[in-house]
């Protein structure tokens, strides 16, 4: 291959790097209004009056709405949509969007919003799933007893004999913070409806811009043919934009209101506030093993604090319970999960969605196994490795896994052999897996439509453009799209154009979420290049071979798709939606850490990290994925956590200051290895690697601090402060 | 959040300044890192800012005969970090401040005069609002202490605890021109609401220290690499003969409303510095009263404050000069 496989500095960088590009609070908007919303200040209540003449009657307001405006529910699960874009009768979280504003500047628009009355009757706040699972809860939604959005109950194989057939039988506890994205970007979005022909066209912070155009043809009663929606430069998702944001729909809906252009910026707290993170988690879980290591059964229990409304919640709470699978060979397993209802922003799928807090409860139990049975904790892991073709218990179909060479190489590569264990106190090194999926065999809104379409237009300048819903916010899917038709065509990339997320021109795409474009838009693309490589002549030059086309028929389109196989879309239980997948990743890691036990502060000394993705086709694009994700896996294992205070509900952390990613002065080196196990479905074997290699971070620095100070930590983050009351906690007697 | 209609005045003097400054309502401002933020969240409310910036008089930094050091109010962090000429405490303590783009803006007045910090101070109005405000902005109750009537911000400065322990006056200006020299320690007044005790006009110049005898240093607890308010912080400034203590100053910042000089420390004269350590550490865990004003638990700021005292005692002690 030509291109594919070869260093390729992103086709959109230029933009990025000179500051050219322009993020949606950066869109010519000099004659759109100020969009401003009210939120609540209590946690649950119930609105009693909400009196808004007074801000309509003052000069400069354009539109003042409130929850009467809008009364369709939204929701990214069409089973489950119970939240509206500005709150109706009660209030669930802190920050909930009461009424909004469009005005003609900022200050008019705060002068509003001051004049806006809303009176509240004060509900029982539940700000943990515990307190909101207590007998005698009020309910935060009336239709869901006990204020469980959501209980799974799976169980794969014969899991009592697995037990019973296990040499070592363990169980644990764990709990993890809720962690939430902190993209760069605040979220924004600029709405504009054209009254004469009661058209909108939205430009905003999506990463999803078809699930928005759905969203908002369903709130505003609007044909989705009378909406463009537009995807700017976006400075982050992570997953924070896989669904509809309310600041998008109400940014539309004052458009119409105010038949004109609305523009609405969050501060850094609002878009703390929006959330759609990964939930408080409780987990409870218990692994068999034969002496060998051999997994023999697991039981998992897990509690999500899903926050006040449904949004993907379901599908986080059985991601947690389905990626138990298909990274080791489990022969039986038990899943029990809840999604609880509380009075906090409601959470949604963050990178690694559902999987990471699980795996490392998984990774932890099993590291402290191995040491009781003897082995290493690679042993550990081999004894348990996958061979491709592999069908999990729960119907998840493997067809390429590279995870032996991925911990052959971190192995090798961070000295493991000679040196776990034998670093002088207060260094260690701890390893851990991890995978995760290349997008969804069964999209949430399922219409037998293709997985993915991609259009490429030829025209008489002999340039190709390439068409696609897919939305790029950063990872580099539109160079990935670009080099896979350039490939397939056997041109250079100058010749290539991407146009990217605009309704009116691009194919409907599903989205940037659950890694899913290199595997489907990538496949996509191939198809539709090959397509258009059968009607051009061979044998002659690409402009020649143009020309005689075009003379034949003029310029052409032409269309590629992609559909997961039926093989791989999974089981027929409830909830097999969800964790199939046309391909896993793979990745192992080794961390290396320095504690200081005087000040419980813990220092990443260097981590090395192998993928398999199937094939890099960027591989430049794919190594920047891989130390994000271990950096973003850091950034929860050592710091991040949301925190809402009784009585009120108020985020405490909601600023990036006090919310504590790390800085560049906290980065380690990351050693990335890309490992190759091509998989036969991919375009060119490839797989994600965006996701994959976040999880296993967190349990392998908790093994590290284990090796270093022999203090295994089962909760997270591993603040200093937590790993210091951990290290004076007076000694226990022996086991 | 817009920052609210404001004049903004940028005089070229000193004399200017304090003319300026006297006005009522006007507030200071040089590089802006802590007053902007503060007033994007409502906080401060200023309806006149005097810049500073061009203030000439401030901007320097001089070495006396007598080996005093003088430095002026403007000048910035990131100078007084590069310059070998200063004492490590004070350099170390102005690297520490947030990143380098707030360095190369924030100077040694703001962070002299830096406002205290508390979870229930530094958020938006709306947040402030829902929980009717605290002591120090607009409210009946400090949340962190509910039961007293005092405000229990923390002061955050860096640089202070790092001046303290090296001894400095501060040079105030005021209105009219006269120079007050005093102890830095009275630039503090120990109420969190209203933490710096300075007279409405009054304008800090510079801060004086006495020839530098002996080491000095800065250690930080801060939960990352950068971009952090100090947990606690603390400075000292040791000399020995023969090794044994024969001066010694420690200051402690982060923790408290006030960053103040540790008491106690001449018990510790005379003292092999091997055995200093834990009686310093004891006197640091008396002294600092870290409360619930940070993310962090207050206990371990407590604890954390002791073993960085104790460890910077041992490091500027041992023959490691930085």
């Amino acid at each position: 291959m030509k291109l594919a496989g070869r260093n390729t500095p992103l086709v959109d960088g230029v933009e990025k790097v000179t500051g050219r590009a322009r993020f949606t609070a950066d869109l010519p908007a000099a004659d759109a209004l100020v969009g401003a919303i009210l939120r609540s200040p209590h946690a649950h209540a119930e609105i009693l009056r909400v009196d808004a003449r007074r801000a309509r009657a003052l000069p400069g307001i354009r539109a003042v709405l409130t929850g009467e405006d809008c009364p369709i529910a939204y929701g990214v699960l069409p089973i489950a949509q119970n939240e509206y874009p500005l709150a109706r009768e009660r209030v669930r979280y802190w920050g909930e969007p009461v009424a909004a504003v469009a005005a003609d500047d900022e200050r008019t628009a705060q002068a509003a919003l001051a004049l806006i009355e809303v009176e509240y009757r004060e509900l029982p706040a539940y700000l943990s799933a515990h307190d909101a699972l207590k007998a005698g809860a009020m309910l935060l939604h009336a239709d869901k007893a006990g204020n469980i959005e959501r209980e799974v109950e799976h169980s794969f194989g014969d899991v009592g004999a697995g037990f019973a057939a296990a040499d070592l039988v363990r169980e644990g506890a764990f709990h993890y913070a809720e962690v939430t994205h902190a993209q760069l970007e605040p979220d924004a979005a600029l709405a504009e409806y054209d009254a004469e022909r009661q058209r909108l066209t939205l430009q905003s912070v999506t990463q999803v811009p078809y699930y928005v155009h759905l969203t908002l043809a369903q709130c505003l009663g609007m044909q989705p043919a009378d909406i463009r929606i537009v995807k700017p430069f976006v400075g982050g998702g992570f997953g924070h934009r896989t669904e509809c944001l309310n600041v998008e729909i109400i940014a539309a809906l004052l458009a119409r209101a105010a038949r004109g252009k609305v523009r609405i910026v969050l501060s850094r707290e609002q878009t703390f506030v929006l959330h759609h993170g990964r939930p408080e988690t409780d987990i409870r879980l218990k692994i068999g093993l034969k002496k060998s290591g051999e997994i023999t059964a697991v039981d998992a229990r897990c509690v999500q604090r899903g926050g006040a409304y449904a949004g993907y919640g379901i599908v986080t709470i059985l991601y947690a319970g389905a990626l138990l699978h298909a990274l080791y060979r489990l022969p039986a397993a038990r899943y029990q999960g809840s999604r609880v209802y509380t009075n906090t922003p409601p959470c949604g799928p963050m990178r690694g969605h559902g999987s990471v807090d699980m795996r490392h409860a998984f990774e932890s139990l099993l590291d402290s196994m191995a040491a009781e049975l003897g082995l290493d904790p690679f042993a550990l892991r081999r004894a348990n490795l996958i061979a491709a073709p592999y069908r999990s218990a729960n119907d998840l179909q493997v067809n390429s896994c590279g995870l032996a060479e991925c911990l052959d190489w971190v192995e090798r590569a961070s000295g493991w052999k000679a040196r776990r264990c034998k670093l002088p106190r207060g260094r260690g090194l701890g390893m851990a897996c991890s995978h995760y999926v290349s997008g969804a065999a069964k999209t949430v809104h399922w219409t037998g439509e293709p997985h993915a379409t991609i259009n490429l237009r030829l025209d008489f300048d002999g340039g190709i453009t390439v068409l696609t819903g897919a939305a790029d916010i950063g990872q580099g899917s539109s160079t990935l799209l670009a080099m896979v038709v350039a490939e397939v065509l056997g041109i250079g990339l100058e010749r290539i154009r991407v146009v990217a997320g605009d309704s009116a021109l691009t194919p409907k795409d599903n989205g940037a979420f659950s890694s899913r474009i290199s595997f489907m838009c990538g496949n996509a693309a191939i198809a539709a290049a090959e397509e258009l490589k059968k009607l051009l002549k061979p044998d002659v030059s690409f402009d020649e071979a143009v020309r005689e086309l075009l003379a034949r028929g003029g310029p052409v389109t032409t269309r590629g798709t992609f559909f997961v196989p039926a093989e791989l879309q999974g089981g027929k239980f409830r909830g097999a939606a969800v964790g199939p997948s046309p391909a896993f990743s793979y990745a192992a890691q080794v961390v290396e850490v320095a504690v200081d036990e005087e000040t419980g502060a813990v220092t990443v000394e260097r981590v090395w990290v192998a993928h398999d993705c199937g094939f890099a086709i960027n591989p430049l694009a794919v190594e920047g994925q891989i130390q994000g994700a271990v950096w973003m896996g850091m950034g929860q294992a050592l710091g991040e956590a949301t925190r809402y205070d009784a009585p009120h509900g108020l985020p405490a952390a909601a600023n990036l200051l006090d919310y504590r990613f790390p800085t560049t002065m906290d980065s380690p080196p990351i050693d990335v290895h890309i490992v190759e196990a091509r998989d036969p479905n991919g375009p060119f074997g490839a797989k994600e690697a965006s996701e994959g290699a976040l999880a296993g971070f967190l349990p392998a620095l908790t093994s590290a601090i284990a090796d270093a100070v022999g203090v295994r930590l089962h909760e997270l983050p591993a603040t200093p402060e937590r790993l210091l009351a951990e290290l004076t906690r007076p000694v226990r007697a022996a086991a | 959040m817009l920052l609210p209609e404001l004049t903004l005045m940028r005089p070229q003097t000193l004399a200017q300044a304090l003319e300026f400054a006297a006005e009522p309502g006007a507030r200071l401002i040089a590089g802006g890192t802590g007053l902007v933020p503060n007033m994007r969240l409502g906080v401060e409310a200023p309806r006149t800012l005097v810049s500073l910036e061009r203030v000439g008089e401030l901007q320097a930094i001089e070495q006396r005969h007598d080996g005093t050091l003088r430095i002026g109010s403007g000048v910035t962090l990131q100078r007084i970090a590069d310059d070998e000429v200063l004492p490590a405490a004070l350099r170390a303590a102005a690297a520490a401040v947030g990143a380098p783009a707030h360095r190369s803006a924030a100077t040694l007045g703001g962070n002299l005069c830096l406002d205290t910090r508390c979870l229930y101070y530094n958020q938006s109005a709306e947040w402030r609002a829902s929980n009717h405000y605290c002591l120090k902005r607009g409210g009946e109750i400090c949340h962190v202490a509910p039961k007293g009537n005092v405000c229990r911000a923390a002061f955050s400065g860096d640089v202070a605890a790092a001046a303290l322990a090296l001894d400095a006056e501060v040079e105030i200006a005021r209105p009219g021109g006269r120079i007050d020299v005093r102890a830095l320690a009275r630039l503090y007044s120990g109420d969190g609401a209203q933490p710096i005790a300075l007279e409405p006009g009054e304008i800090v110049a510079a801060i004086r220290i006495p020839a530098p005898a002996g080491r000095s240093g800065y250690a930080k607890a801060r939960r990352r690499g950068a971009i952090d308010f100090p947990l606690a912080g603390v400075a000292i400034a040791v000399g020995l003969h023969s090794n044994r203590i024969a001066h010694l100053r420690v200051a402690l910042t982060g923790t408290n409303s006030n960053p103040f000089a540790l008491s106690g420390t001449e018990t510790l004269i005379g003292a092999q510095p091997a055995a200093a350590g834990a009686p310093l550490a004891k006197l640091v865990q008396k002294q600092v009263k870290p409360l619930r004003t940070t993310i962090g638990a207050a206990d371990y700021r407590r604890q954390v404050a002791a073993v960085l005292a104790r460890r910077l005692l041992e490091r500027l002690t041992k023959g490691d000069s930085s």
